[in-house]
């Protein structure tokens, strides 16, 4: 494979992770807890923003870009950093538009934080640098490992990986747990839920805030790779690109969130990449948002449970063999 | 009426815009009783039962149960001390199997915790919740529904959904279960088959208060029966004072 495809592929794939991420953040969101967390992106992007003020070192006079909060921390901290501060600003948003309200206005709430904080993000120069935001965000452990460029791209489609495993781990264990039923229950309908002792704020704030922290992490990845921040590109259509992985891969479903991922970012986006340019400038562009819509109303018709269903959680009978992953811890004990 | 009341109800209001749906109520459930409160459409019945089990904010009066005033509780706070209700529309968890709507039921489930899920996983709760699985596969038992185990809830029948939502109930460990129309729009053979399971919790001990329309079920089931129209309690008794009653009879009939 030449450089220039390797170059291409490991973006994609870094692309990927990142996407699979959130994806993942937003099904605990949407698809387990049932919120329409229409500012899923802001917490991505202040987790992004968080990392890359956090690498790029202290924010002084003489720098041409101004930006608050800059220190020079090592490698892995801009990230837990980043997964905190997405935790906390969901916190904050879910206080606000989670309790006492209704799914529909909690819909429209978020929506409107969302637009509120680009417009924020935009014409407030002195908080995040205005549109400009953020450049030449070094790359992490890129110096001391003295890689080649294309190494160094494989290198971090291995930490991406890495990152994806992990949260992997955490939102399987959320899931599967009785604590995940529950919000599952709390999803499906709210009332009996309550009716039944379940505490319907407490269990949406937990998957909220948790959902809060992988966008955090993910945007945090991310930024680390591309080194650049600015608020037009963390706009709330991204959050909708994120809902339609999740419609067409599965909604609730982390494996099939994560093929709605490969699916609807990476391959129906970047395959309209290599559409000839038709119309004006920016016709293809446009046509791809319309496309997006388009495919999450499909789904949502004709496919409403996507590619890869949620799967119905079967239980054991008494003296049953343990099938499947169980069996073969089974194995691995008798050893 | 002497006896032990497990809820009483003192002169209970709720309004909606101008409309008195329930306009000054007075009545007790005794522990161990089953009690009916019947009436005519829009007498307040099913506005009565939201306000006792917490969905509707009283505006008046008060709600005591089990000894204790839980007026200005919280539907969730009301269930965790054993008063459990049904709704009058299915409301199944649809896209949970019919044995995981069961186990949401369970009130103290170790592994709902924060800690217990996230920080110390599964080993922390794998024990109980096998106890829990036990206890709602005997449940399916004894309701006959054990075929159904693994089915989506979504796809039951109506009647189906109404005999999920009374196990549901039950998996909390009720003292009070609030039934709300337990057989509206089931087909008659399955009613009489829900009619028969509640039959059987009656004699297992279980206080009830139920909604009911049907007159014939309600004078099989009910020990005694609370007459609501428009908004007020009009009379009580067994069913069989009151169907000598004048009052009563020109309610269901101008109702």
């Amino acid at each position: 494979m030449s450089v220039a495809w390797q170059f291409y592929f490991s973006t994609l794939l870094i692309y990927l992770a990142v996407n699979v991420m959130a994806v993942w953040g937003l099904n605990l969101q949407f698809g387990v807890a049932g919120i329409s967390s229409f500012a899923f992106i802001v917490f991505q992007a202040a987790g992004a923003y968080t990392a890359g003020v956090l690498t790029l070192g202290p924010s002084t006079n003489a720098s041409f870009q101004q930006y608050v909060g800059g220190a020079n921390l090592p490698f892995p901290l801009p990230v837990i950093a980043a997964g905190l501060v997405g935790g906390l600003l969901a916190g904050l948003v879910g206080l606000v538009g989670i309790r006492r309200l209704r799914t529909d206005y909690q819909a429209m709430v978020m929506l409107v934080i969302s637009l509120t904080a680009t417009y924020l993000a935009d014409n407030q120069t002195n908080v995040v640098n205005g549109p400009a935001g953020l450049s030449l965000v070094p790359k992490p452990l890129e110096g001391g490992l003295g890689l080649s460029t294309i190494s160094y791209q494989w290198f971090y489609v291995g930490l991406a990986a890495a990152f994806c495993v992990i949260i992997y781990w955490f939102v399987r264990r959320y899931t599967n747990s009785p604590l995940g039923r529950a919000t599952r229950a709390v999803r499906d309908n709210e009332q009996a839920a309550a009716a039944l002792g379940k505490n319907v704020f407490g269990l949406r704030m937990i998957a909220f805030v948790a959902g809060g922290v992988i966008a955090g992490i993910s945007g945090a990845v991310f930024v680390e790779f591309i080194g650049a921040w600015s608020p037009g590109s963390w706009l709330y259509p991204e959050t909708f690109v994120l809902f339609t992985a999740i419609l067409v891969g599965g909604t609730g479903n982390n494996v099939g969130v994560a093929v709605g991922a490969l699916l609807v970012p990476i391959g129906f986006l970047e395959s309209t990449r290599f559409l000839p340019n038709i119309g004006y400038p920016g016709f293809v562009d446009a046509l791809q948002w319309i496309a997006v819509g388009v495919l999450a109303l499909i789904f949502l018709w004709f496919w409403p449970r996507g590619v890869i269903p949620e799967r119905k959680r079967r239980f054991p009978h008494p003296g049953e063999k343990p099938v499947g992953l169980a069996a073969l811890r089974l194995l691995r004990l008798r050893r | 009426m002497t006896g032990d009341p497990l809820l009483t109800v003192v002169d209970l209001h709720r309004s909606f815009g101008g409309v008195r749906a329930v306009d000054g109520v007075s009545f007790h459930v005794e522990r161990g009783s089953t009690t009916g409160l019947i009436g005519p459409n829009g007498a307040g019945k099913s506005t009565a039962l939201g306000t006792i089990a917490g969905a509707l904010r009283a505006d008046g009066g008060s709600v005591t149960f089990d000894g204790e005033e839980i007026t200005a509780l919280a539907p969730m706070h009301r269930a965790r001390r054993g008063l459990i209700r049904t709704f009058q529309s299915s409301s199944e968890f649809d896209r949970l199997t019919v044995l995981e709507n069961l186990l949401v039921g369970d009130q103290s489930h170790s592994g709902e915790t924060l800690r217990s899920a996230l920080l110390l996983g599964p080993r922390s709760w794998r024990r109980h919740e096998r106890d829990v699985v036990a206890r709602a596969r005997e449940l399916l038992d004894r309701f006959q529904m054990s075929d159904k185990e693994d089915e989506w809830a979504g796809i039951l029948s109506g009647g189906q959904k109404r005999l999920l939502e009374i196990m549901r109930g039950l998996m909390a460990d009720p003292k009070l279960l609030l039934l709300d129309e337990p057989m509206a729009g089931v087909n008659p053979t399955l009613a009489r088959g829900i009619e028969r399971h509640l039959e059987r919790l009656r004699e297992a001990g279980l206080t009830m208060l139920m909604v009911e329309h049907e007159l014939g079920v309600v004078e099989r089931l009910c020990d005694r029966v609370i007459v609501m129209a428009q908004g007020k309690v009009i009379s009580e008794g067994t069913m069989e004072t009151l169907r000598r009653d004048q009052e009563v009879l020109d309610a269901y009939l101008v109702g």
